[in-house]
């Protein structure tokens, strides 16, 4: 099991990457987030339509209440432009931070 | 009303009862609920477990609704910066301009050496009292719940006004004064006692919002 402050971290930059393939609602989201790390990144379900709102509110992503296949409304989100931008910023200090980890361990294994 | 449905509408009040908003979040909330459930049950659980294994991967209201009080928090924070910015302004123009009236000497008002003095005083007290809430919020409690800091305001406020009529109609009325002791008489009835609830204001809001507890998930 992931730390919850990893988690924390890990959940906006993440769920910039999901909408970036294409806009997306909150199960739909969970679910891939869970398949994609082979289920070690649970999520509390909940918690996920807070950070949501919050992403929403500053601009990075926008919603629309639409409708699923068998006809279930379900509210659809999608990237914005600043959430593009956010994105690009996020991945750049993630893969910072990977390159210095993988650096280290190298060195250690060298 | 199947079982499940009941359940469903008890969970309902229970997000209701912690504070979770409709229709927005609650709705948004109570589908994906319902797609957890019908997956479930595609895998063979009965209605009803399906329904306790959803609320529990969903989350106890509470900490759900935390986190939704965290996102109007970062909303009323513009709110708060421009509050910041007008208070700023406020605390800064008003003694500019009646300090600058008072210097000026104008024509019309006549006023002795002392009388200045005092009226520039009861105007840098209007800026000092009112900085120092917002300077000195460490020394303030932190009362993260808004219905009291608002009690508080109203208690701490509501009497300045009631000062003010009293003073002009009651008081100036009494005295025969020149326009230089009312002036003081004024700079030091309306000002001061200004500073200090615009101080007590702005430090308890201050301890609120920079020393309340960091974000979580």
């Amino acid at each position: 099991m992931i730390r919850k402050e990893l988690v924390a971290a890990s959940a906006e930059p993440m769920i910039l990457a999901l909408l970036a393939k294409g806009e997306s609602y909150g199960y739909a989201i969970i679910q891939e987030v869970k398949a994609r790390s082979g289920g070690k990144l649970n999520w509390t379900d909940g918690m996920l339509y807070p950070v949501l709102h919050r992403m929403e509110h500053r601009g990075l992503i926008k919603s629309r209440w639409g409708e699923s296949e068998t006809g279930r409304k379900r509210k659809y989100y999608s990237l914005k432009k600043d959430g593009k931008t956010a994105m690009a910023k996020h991945h750049e200090q993630w893969s910072l931070v990977h390159s210095v980890l993988a650096g280290l361990r190298k060195e250690k294994y060298v | 009303m199947s079982d499940l449905e009941k359940s469903i509408a008890e969970w309902r009040k229970q997000m209701l009862a912690a504070g979770i908003k409709v229709p927005a979040p609650l709705e948004e909330l109570e589908i994906h609920l319902r797609e957890e459930i019908e997956r479930q049950m595609t895998t063979g659980l009965n209605p009803q477990d399906a329904f306790t294994f959803a609320v529990q991967k969903l989350g106890p209201a509470h900490s759900v609704q935390n986190e939704f009080m965290k996102v109007d928090k970062t909303r009323s924070a513009l709110e708060w910066k421009l509050t910041e910015i007008g208070l700023t302004l406020v605390t800064i123009l008003v003694p500019l301009l009646f300090g600058g009236i008072v210097l000026q000497r104008a024509s019309f008002i006549d006023m002795t050496a002392a009388e200045e003095l005092s009226s520039l005083a009861a105007l840098a007290a209007f800026s000092l009292l009112a900085w120092s809430g917002r300077l000195g919020h460490r020394l303030l409690p932190v009362i993260q719940n808004k219905r009291i800091r608002d009690a508080i305001r109203f208690s701490y406020c509501v009497p300045l006004p009631l000062w003010w009529i009293v003073f002009l109609n009651f008081i100036v009325p009494r005295h025969d004064f020149t326009m230089g002791e009312f002036l003081v008489a004024f700079a030091w009835a309306f000002f001061t006692p200004a500073g200090a609830c615009i101080g007590l204001n702005w430090g308890i809001e201050t301890a609120a919002r920079k020393r309340s507890a960091p974000a979580g998930f």
